[in-house]
């Protein structure tokens, strides 16, 4: 018999009823959060110690480049820019920049566009695709988020797509750590150290 | 798990109470018992004290001795069954007949309705003087400074935590100072001091240096076993703080002997 | 005398540990309070998280294969192992299959509980530990002490001496920062470059048939990204039914293990990479791992299923705070380790550990889904006093003392000799030492008894 047969043979036991296991998530228990307020929410836990990020706001694709730039000068770092290949990105100019189209194992900064932002604990959302790799976002020294104002929800619940999954779906909540060694807290274990949002607030969002 | 302490105060105050003591108090300390009845009479009860009671069953239960803490808890139910309300001067030996002996007994359909009715009427005793008699004692003065430690099974198993410090309020001259981690373990744990008594020292020690940075006269608890075990630890340390069970002060005792005074 | 007792008596001595202990679980214990005080009715919480788990758990076989049908689907290969050594060798022998010299782990309990990495020693596959705690620990040739922090026994001069024995090119600053630093150089390259990586599961997801990881460094997905070849090894209670439910166990989870809300990073993989990935394996294996868990539903053990590994029962264990981990001798320590490892070693050899308990209740009521621990120890304790197990003084102990309780009569008699007894050995109030009771005296006085009991006095009282 194999293994699975075996196993499956010591779990015999009725079907699960959705209805059921459905009405485990009514009226969940959970932080609040101000939905009338959710920007203000979310970049208020962007700045608690726990996840420390920086911000700055933007109200055009034709800003990015300059805000990334004037954030790079700010901690030191050359314009090198490690860039996903994502055609929202393409009217960009990128001309003082340096680009990288993938990242290198010590690679100093990369952006990455989220298509979320939930307001409940300060995580961006991300997915694989062909136009968002995934290595790139944990390789990085300074990682750099592009997240339309608009996108920011209010809970988890909002972060997962319906329907069929990509490969893979995560959240990004503040910037690498660990307290491995005596419960003390470091930053940039094996991850981003640095994690810089820029947040883009115009009517007409990233398409 | 606060799982039997949804007490109501019944309007009528139950009058016929049977107090079971507790091998321990019993044993080593029987004027914790006196204090017992002390406060129930003045709180309009009166006290019984039946002939058959000798230990709950706690020591087999927690070793593993299901058959013989199925005994004890048989013997004990048949003790206390004829009587309104049982009232006992102990988290664990309340807890263990509150919560456990339906436990214990869950197989035997002869004694399952029994061992739920006794368990239906079993109180704490400060549990049952604050909640189910709404009294308080009058006329108690002591002038003392005192820290409360929350014993695990009455904190836990019976949700005793606001009602001794109630009974405490009115005491005249009695201040309590908190104790830090006052519902963490003392490190008795019944056989577990015995069977293991390096842990047990490390968890009693961390606890006596917490009690004396109280600054504290005086340590208070509602089961005997933890007071022994803190007690005895304090004074092997050489500490000046002296314990009694709760329920000494607020019958008015608090000017006894305090445990290990024993004349 | 036993090897728990010896291990404990050692752990008892040892001063660094202490600090050890208090800054990891003694920290995590003040967090996670205000965690859960932030935290609108946590208690409900618990109450559904336990909800959640108990309805998989009866339902265990349909949602695992739920959770099969949509990692197949998603082009993952699902392997079923009923026991470790199963387990270890499927992990091996998909290792071989790939040509694998080198793998990259993060960090799993259960490939621990397995033993896996001397499964992949014997096989000759070298293995890059890419958790800094796992890390540490695999320089010192030791096994994790701490579910969530397995190096806790370590102080950082123990770190920093290995690193600076170990590393490529250690830290010359001695401060932590530094240290991880080192940590992060030393592993990077290996880490990238391995052949295959192997992670844990903390969420199965039935309902999409993704595996669900949490990590605070990334290190999970830096060893699971570039590799060709994903292993994922699970225990089989780690499936919930959908996103929304592990969202809800996502939020008890961290706030009961550290006290944050979350970790930093939250990854779902479903199946390998899809054609136009930048990125990603070409082969994901998901090892489905019994080893015991069955039995354990179907003997009374069905609530330790539940179990999410936050650590929160370790970190409030008056006994854990005082020994340490390494003292419970298995792969799981504390509360939960205390009811899992005579389930997964037998109770013979583990019969200490549901011993070595206070019985205080404290571990059940920060456990984020009510898992009864005091009860499913009480449950072994009875099992080894059925089996025989325990010390025949205490046998004999405890059955003259039951005896003579089932005999009121003979009781008050006996009970009546000793505290006369007990007079002989006091001083002023207080016995220093007792025959039979060289356990309690040892470290502490006990207070004398009057010299006749309650129920004795009580009857002179009442004349009866």
């Amino acid at each position: 018999m194999s293994a699975r047969a075996a196993i499956l043979g010591r779990l015999k036991g009725a079907e699960p009823d959705r209805a059921e296991a459905d009405a485990l998530l009514i009226a969940l228990e959970r932080p609040r959060v101000d939905e009338g307020a959710l920007e203000a929410e979310f970049l208020a836990r962007l700045t608690l110690p726990s996840i420390s990020a920086t911000h700055a706001v933007i109200d055009s694709m034709d800003a990015l480049p300059s805000a990334i730039a004037r954030y790079l000068v700010q901690q030191g770092q050359p314009l090198t820019l490690c860039l996903p290949p994502d055609p929202r990105l393409s009217g960009c100019d990128w001309s003082a920049f340096t680009l990288h189209d993938s990242a290198a194992p010590d690679e100093a900064a990369a952006l990455a566009i989220a298509r979320k932002g939930i307001a409940e604990t300060g995580s961006l959302i991300f997915e694989t695709s062909a136009q968002a790799p995934m290595l790139p976002n944990f390789l990085t020294l300074h990682h750099i988020i592009l997240l339309a104002a608009s996108d920011i929800a209010p809970y988890l619940e909002d972060a997962p797509l319906p329907g069929l999954q990509p490969r893979a779906h995560y959240w990004i909540t503040g910037v690498s750590g660990t307290t491995d060694i005596e419960g003390t807290y470091v930053r940039g274990a094996h991850g981003p150290r640095f994690q810089h949002v820029i947040l883009l607030r115009q009517r007409r969002d990233v398409a | 798990m606060v799982s039997n302490a949804g007490i109501e105060a019944p309007r009528i105050m139950t009058r016929n109470v049977a107090l079971f003591v507790t091998c321990l108090v019993d044993l080593m300390r029987p004027r914790i018992g006196f204090a017992a009845i002390r406060a129930l009479e003045a709180a309009g009860c009166e006290v019984v004290v039946p002939d058959g009671q000798t230990c709950c069953g706690q020591p087999a239960l927690n070793s593993g001795d299901r058959d013989h803490a199925a005994a004890l808890a048989r013997q004990t139910i048949e003790a206390l069954e004829p009587y309104e309300a049982v009232v006992v001067p102990s988290g664990s030996c309340a807890g263990t007949i509150r919560c456990h002996y339906p436990e214990i007994l869950e197989h035997d359909p002869q004694w399952l309705p029994r061992a739920q009715a006794v368990a239906a009427k079993t109180f704490e005793i400060m549990s049952y003087l604050d909640e189910v008699c709404g009294w308080k004692p009058e006329g108690v003065a002591l002038e003392a400074k005192a820290t409360y430690h929350d014993s695990c099974s009455g904190l836990r198993e019976l949700g005793i935590k606001a009602q001794p410090r109630r009974l405490l309020k009115p005491i005249e001259g009695l201040t309590l100072t908190p104790l830090s981690g006052e519902e963490t373990c003392c490190g008795f744990g019944g056989t577990f001091c015995v069977k293991y008594p390096s842990i047990s020292n490390a968890i009693t020690a961390e606890k006596a240096d917490a009690i004396d940075a109280t600054g504290a006269d005086i340590l208070l608890a509602g089961d005997l076993g933890c007071l022994m075990n803190m007690a005895g630890k304090l004074h092997r340390n050489g500490s000046k703080v002296r314990a009694y069970h709760a329920i000494e002060l607020i019958a008015g005792m608090g000017e006894g002997p305090a445990i290990g005074e024993e004349p | 005398m036993s090897a728990f007792t010896d291990r404990a008596e050692a752990a008892l001595t040892d001063r660094l540990l202490k600090i050890a202990v208090e800054r990891t679980a003694g920290t995590a214990e003040t967090k996670r309070a205000a965690a859960v005080a932030a935290f609108p009715d946590f208690e409900a919480a618990r109450t559904r998280a336990a909800a959640i788990k108990d309805h998989v758990i009866a339902h265990l076989g349909a949602y695992l294969e739920q959770f099969e049908a949509n990692a197949v689907a998603a082009g993952a290969r699902v392997h079923w192992a009923s026991t470790a050594d199963e387990a270890c060798r499927i992990v091996v022998d998909i290792c071989k299959a790939a040509g694998a010299k080198t793998v990259a782990r993060s960090k799993s309990m259960l490939g621990e509980e397995i033993g896996l990495p001397h499964a992949l020693a014997e096989a000759g596959i070298d293995r890059i530990e890419t958790d800094l705690a796992e890390h540490i620990i695999q320089l010192a040739h030791e096994r994790p002490s701490h579910i969530i922090w397995p190096a806790m026994h370590k102080t950082r001069e123990q770190v920093s001496a290995l690193f600076k024995a170990r590393h490529r090119s250690p830290h010359e600053e001695e401060s932590i920062a530094a240290m991880a630093e080192s940590a992060r150089r030393e592993l990077r390259a290996p880490m990238l470059g391995a052949d295959v990586g192997i992670s844990g599961a903390n969420f199965l997801i039935a309902d999409t048939g993704a595996v669900c990881t949490v990590t605070n460094e990334g290190n999970a997905e830096l060893s699971l990204v570039p590799p060709r070849v994903h292993i994922v090894t699970a225990g089989i209670e780690k499936i919930v039914p959908s996103m929304g439910h592990a969202i809800h166990m996502l939020r008890m989870l961290a706030r009961s293990a550290t006290g944050a809300a979350l970790t930093q990073y939250t990854t779902f993989y479903t199946g390998p990479r899809r054609p136009g990935d930048r990125d990603g394996p070409e082969e994901m294996h998901i090892v489905l791992v019994d080893n015991g868990r069955t039995k354990m539903r179907g003997e009374g053990l069905a609530e330790m299923l539940r179990c999410i590994r936050c650590g929160a029962c370790l970190n409030h264990c008056v006994v854990f705070r005082q020994i340490g981990g390494h003292a419970y001798g298995g792969t799981y320590p504390g509360p939960m380790g205390s009811v899992l490892t005579p389930a997964l070693d037998g109770l013979r050899q583990s019969r200490d550990l549901p011993q070595a308990c206070t019985l205080n209740g404290k571990c059940q009521e920060v456990c984020p889904v009510r898992i009864p621990l005091p009860t499913l120890l009480r449950g072994w304790r009875e099992k080894s006093w059925r089996e025989g197990l325990e010390p025949t003084a205490m046998r004999l102990g405890l059955g003259v003392w039951v005896w003579a309780a089932r005999r009121p009569r003979l009781y008050r008699l006996g009970a009546a000799i000793a505290v006369r007894a007990m007079q002989l050995f006091a001083r002023r109030g207080w016995i220093a030492t007792l025959p039979f009771a060289a356990g309690w005296t040892r470290h502490r006085d006990m207070p004398k008894p009057a010299r006749q009991t309650f129920m004795a006095q009580y009857r002179k009282e009442r004349g009866k």
